[in-house]
């Protein structure tokens, strides 16, 4: 004769399977799975390259590695009007593999002369598959860096975000009375706040790194809207006939709060937490992006670089250090926005095939 | 004069676990002016039926072969077009929860006017709305109805509107699909006999759904039994009430309680309808049948067989029962 | 329904008096701000110091200092600006609202549209083979990294093609003899683009009385030719007609930033629709629909969007409480001078009165959107609107 609790716990790993199920046929869903697990491979691929010696950190290292890159260049000299049969206007000249005889000072190099000189930021090759950036750093390097930035921050804030409004909702829920009602106020001015103003603020007050962006976001997205559909959610469980039953067999508070109310708000739960993953990666990104976070290497920096740097409007002649590092962006948030539409698809009936 | 002849009418649905025959070889007529019962257990296919007539089936649903003649034509292979124009101005549907069948955020007499814009495009407004009016009168209602919104209605109130509905249009026949499962007894009675009423007055067909026979019993002519997707006996709703000749139609009889006489226990059939996934030959019933015996052959191809002027019975042993 | 709005209204009160409280102590506890940078000037006597001190009232203790602070807010003073000195910052933020206004009102617009547009279809087409990938490409259009697109879109139209101009809103050598201000520019602007969509709402409201569908869709199209060209008259007559040439050039001005955010914009109006429409479909009422007969596009169309619209609309109006927030990207990249620059730049370089002045204005301009969403959800839907017995 089995005993309850292991019947629970059979019907939940059929409960779980049967949603496996159905979320693989969930086609969004499952093109965001692989998304996010090409990046996670990605993350842990650095360690494993550093660790196993494949990868030298002095030359790969995203941060503090150094590369000399040696090209060849044919030596130009650029002339003053434009255009010409050569050149169509001033930002062709000199071209990628060419150097304008005025900028060499050191060289006696003339014009139609090949030289070899070391000159970063380096276009993709054997060694850097997506070459280097002004400072001799990898770029593929930096992408991996950065995967494990966004994993990590991503996963952080989402969880203490959502640990967070689960709790507060819950009690939200069952207390009722002044603490909902002073719940839902704070909610509301949290709501109203705008974000991005708020977050540079905060970082006009400290030097963010990645863990103090984590606990803001998590802090500032668990006590936010989503609270209110927690305790709404929290709120159905509650007047189920079978929480009446649980009390009346003399659970406790506790017990009934954890046993019953948790799983049934556990998928909205989980839904949130993949939609503030996406919401925290993009706000990381934004903030490297405007110069305002003090983290090493991250996908929002490689850009802000790039910009600072003046590659941006030479186009795609330094297209490695912007195209990775947007698109890695662009494809980690959507593969987790993916993730979340899925698990719609599982939890909410209607939204299926049929 | 025939208004709807269903011939070998088969219809499945196609799911991830393989195909479900909801509907099996299922052949009827009605007649016009006359009142047709379908009655089976939840789950036997009546309301399938119902919606296939419409091709109003889900998506994953689909007629496999059979006809449907309605007023001399076959509907089952017309044009998405030209079944738009049968829908609603040759047969409507009155649904089972016809609760919601409302559009919440419009008006009541806007969503009836609607279905009258569709199918006679040159009334004008005033005229939809005096026929509205009309129609409100037979079922019961007040004017006032017209302007208000799906909420401010009671259930009775949205039943009877439904009604109105699916009059609009003026169809030959109108579907019930359960039209007072949702209802306490009172409102049903009254419902009842406004679709009696209305039927009387407007010389409508009917095919009546349901899975209470007492209902049936009241308000039909002919009626069929429904079992996993089969028709299991069909004719007069008289004759099969005095002379029920399958196993199942006769538990159905004595699982209704009566309230006179004395009281009795009530029978009742061991065992669950079949999958209808399974696609076993022969007859679908045998496992439940109390008169099985030996000479039950579950191989055999099921056909009805008549036993009466009109009575038709899908079982081996007729003769014996 | 009145009692609703008055139970919000009530509610919007005490949640703005602690908005005002918690922004002033937020700010105050930021460590320095300018005034103590432009002191650090060693020629500068230490008795100036102090006195600057007690004209700003900065040696006062902060319950004093918050509600003095509140004090102020109502009156509509906030002292003066550190870094643009004498002005105030209600003068900057008067200058910069409009500017801010007429991008992200037509943005909202286009984008709100489009979404709805899409995601009506894409529900519609459910398990086709173009749901899935206009889906996949709505997703990422919705998660790209908004700033290196803005900076693709940037180069690639203003640098690379050279169609359009690249940041401002205008071109200085053309407005040198202009006669009018920017500003006035921007407010007329305002408010014939108001006008021109209040004509709109009103036009659609009164032709829902007309019974016949195809005159229906006529009369909307006549109005909105009839608008077209009494627009093209309003603007050629007068005062207008020198403003135009300036007007077009903030307009053309306008098309690379609207275009940039409306891409990225559209897509999660789309999404919201998708979903919220494909909840619809499910109900019951949809079935009916079919059974009187009526096409797929009437369904879709007055029955499924219908009921989709009430979530989508109020997603909409909660966007307008995102305008300043979204608009600081776009305009650092675009140099577009708004609002969300001003807050930015007040932040960045600690100038106080300014960043608190914009701060507390975007709360309360989120405040009365909420607001204005809350209400019209309750109209929109008459469930709410209409409690009455049954």
């Amino acid at each position: 004769m089995k005993n309850e609790k292991d019947i629970a716990k059979s019907i939940r790993r059929e409960a779980l399977k049967k949603n496996w199920r159905l979320f693989r046929r969930s086609k969004l869903g499952m093109i965001g799975i692989y998304i996010v697990i090409f990046f996670f491979l990605l993350s842990i691929l650095q360690p494993i390259l550093f660790l196993t010696g494949v990868w030298n950190k002095g030359i790969y290292d995203p941060v503090v590695g150094y590369s000399e890159q040696f090209q060849e260049f044919l030596v130009v000299e650029c002339p003053t009007e434009y255009p010409t049969e050569k050149y169509k206007n001033r930002s062709d000249c000199p071209g990628r593999t060419e150097v304008n005889v005025r900028t060499l000072y050191y060289s006696d190099a003339e014009v139609g002369d090949y030289i070899i000189q070391n000159l970063q930021p380096a276009p993709p090759s054997r060694q850097h598959i997506l070459g280097t950036d002004s400072l001799g750093r990898d770029v593929f390097s930096q992408i991996m860096e950065g995967s494990q930035v966004a994993f990590i921050l991503g996963l952080l804030s989402a969880t203490l975000g959502v640990g967070i409004s689960t709790i507060l909702g819950t009690i939200a829920a069952f207390f009722g009375g002044k603490i909902d009602a002073y719940l839902m106020r704070q909610s509301d001015l949290i709501l109203m706040l705008p974000t991005l103003p708020l977050l540079f603020i905060i970082s006009a007050f400290a030097e963010l790194q990645v863990w103090h962006l984590a606990v803001v976001l998590g802090t500032i997205g668990g006590l936010g809207g989503s609270v209110i559909t927690i305790k709404s959610q929290a709120l159905q469980v509650k007047v189920k006939p079978f929480v009446d039953s649980a009390r009346i067999t003399g659970g406790s508070q506790m017990n009934i709060l954890f046993s019953h109310v948790l799983p049934n708000v556990a998928p909205l739960a989980l839904l949130f937490m993949v939609f503030s993953v996406t919401g925290a990666i993009a706000s990381e990104s934004v903030l490297s992006f405007l110069g305002l976070l003090n983290i090493d290497m991250s996908w929002g920096l490689m850009i802000y670089l790039a910009q600072v740097e003046g590659f941006i409007f030479s186009g795609m002649k330094f297209w490695w250090l912007i195209l990775p590092a947007g698109l890695s962006v662009t494809f980690l948030t959507g593969g987790f926005y993916l993730v979340g539409r899925g698990l719609d698809e599982v939890f909410n009936p209607r939204l299926r095939d049929r | 004069m025939n208004i709807l002849e269903v011939k070998d009418l088969n219809m499945s649905y196609k799911t991830i676990d393989g195909n479900v025959d909801a509907v099996k070889d299922v052949s009827f007529t009605v007649k016009q002016g006359e009142s047709f019962g379908l009655v089976g257990e939840s789950g036997c296919g009546k309301t399938s039926v119902a919606m296939s007539l419409l091709q109003l089936q889900a998506d994953n649903g689909k007629i496999t072969s059979g006809e449907i003649i309605f007023d001399g034509q076959n509907i089952v292979n017309l044009s998405e077009a030209e079944l738009r124009e049968v829908r609603w101005s040759g047969i409507s549907i009155v649904f089972q929860g016809a609760m919601n069948s409302w559009n919440p955020v419009v008006k009541i007499g806007e969503q009836i006017r609607e279905a009258m814009r569709e199918h006679y495009p040159n009334k004008t407004k005033d005229e939809n709305t005096k026929k509205i009016l009309e129609l409100f009168e037979i079922v019961g209602l007040e004017d006032s109805i017209i302007d208000r919104y799906p909420h401010e209605l009671s259930g009775g109130m949205k039943q009877r509107a439904v009604i109105a509905l699916a009059l609009s249009c003026d169809p030959k026949l109108i579907i019930a699909d359960e039209p007072t499962t949702a209802l306490d007894v009172v409102i049903q009675d009254q419902i009842l006999n406004e679709i009696r009423k209305v039927q009387d007055v407007l010389g409508l067909s009917l095919i009546y759904i349901s899975h209470d026979i007492a209902v049936i019993a009241e308000m039909t002519d002919n009626m069929a039994v429904m079992y996993a997707g089969r028709i299991v006996e069909r004719g007069p709703t008289k004759e099969i009430f005095a002379n029920p000749k399958h196993s199942y139609t006769k538990s159905l009889l004595e699982s209704t309680p009566s309230v006179v006489g004395d009281k009795v226990k009530l029978q009742s059939l061991d065992g669950e309808p079949p999958s209808l996934i399974s696609k076993e030959k022969g007859c679908t019933f045998a496992p439940r049948c109390p008169y099985k015996d030996i000479s039950c052959n579950p191989e055999l191809d099921m056909q009805l067989k008549e036993v009466g002027p009109n009575h038709y019975v899908d079982a081996c042993n007729a003769e014996k029962v | 329904m009145y009692k609703y709005v008055f139970r919000r209204v009530y509610q919007l009160i005490i949640v703005f008096f602690l908005f005002l409280v918690s922004s002033y102590v937020l700010f105050d506890a930021i460590p320095g701000n300018a005034f103590q940078n432009l002191l650090l000037n060693p020629d500068l006597p230490p008795e100036a110091y102090e006195q600057v001190i007690k004209l700003y009232g900065l040696d006062k203790p902060l319950s004093e200092r918050v509600i003095l602070y509140i004090g102020n807010f109502f009156q509509g003073d906030f002292g003066y600006s550190y870094k643009h000195f004498p002005r105030t910052p209600i003068e900057l933020i008067a200058e910069r609202l409009p500017r801010t206004l007429m991008l992200f009102a037509m943005v909202n617009i286009i984008a709100f549209y489009t979404g709805f547009l899409i995601g009506k279809i894409l529900a519609w087409r459910r398990g086709s083979k173009s749901e899935t990938w206009i889906t996949v490409t709505s997703v990422f259009s919705y998660t790209i990294f908004y700033p290196w697109w803005a900076l693709m879109m940037l180069w690639f139209f203003g640098y690379k093609l050279n169609w359009l101009p690249i940041g401002k809103f205008l071109y200085p050598e053309k407005w040198y003899d202009a006669p009018y201000d920017s500003d006035v520019i921007f407010v007329s602007m305002i408010k014939f683009t108001l006008v021109v969509s209040v004509v709109q709402i009103l036009v659609y409201i009164y032709t829902r009385n007309i019974e016949s569908l195809s005159m229906r869709r006529n009369v909307r199209f006549a109005s909105l030719v009839t608008i077209a060209i009494l627009s093209l008259l309003y603007w050629n007559q007068g005062d207008l007609a020198v403003q135009k040439p300036y007007a077009m050039d903030i307009a053309y001005h306008m098309i690379l930033p609207i275009f940039t955010v409306t891409v990225v914009a559209f897509a999660g109006t789309a999404l919201l629709t998708r979903t919220t429409m494909m909840e619809v479909m499910k109900d019951d009422f949809i079935l009916t629909a079919r059974a009187k007969g009526l096409s797929q596009k009437r369904i879709r169309d007055r029955h499924a969007a219908r009921n989709a619209l009430l979530p989508v609309v109020t997603s909409f109006i909660f966007t307008i409480v995102t305008i300043i927030d979204g608009s600081v990207l776009t305009e650092t990249i675009f140099s577009w001078p708004g609002m969300g620059q001003l807050i930015l730049q007040a932040v960045l370089e600690e100038d106080i009165p300014v960043a608190m002045a914009s701060f507390s204005f975007i709360g309360v301009f989120a405040l009365i959107a909420h607001f204005i969403a809350d209400i019209s959800y309750a109209y929109l839907d008459p469930r709410i609107r209409i409690q009455s017995q049954g």
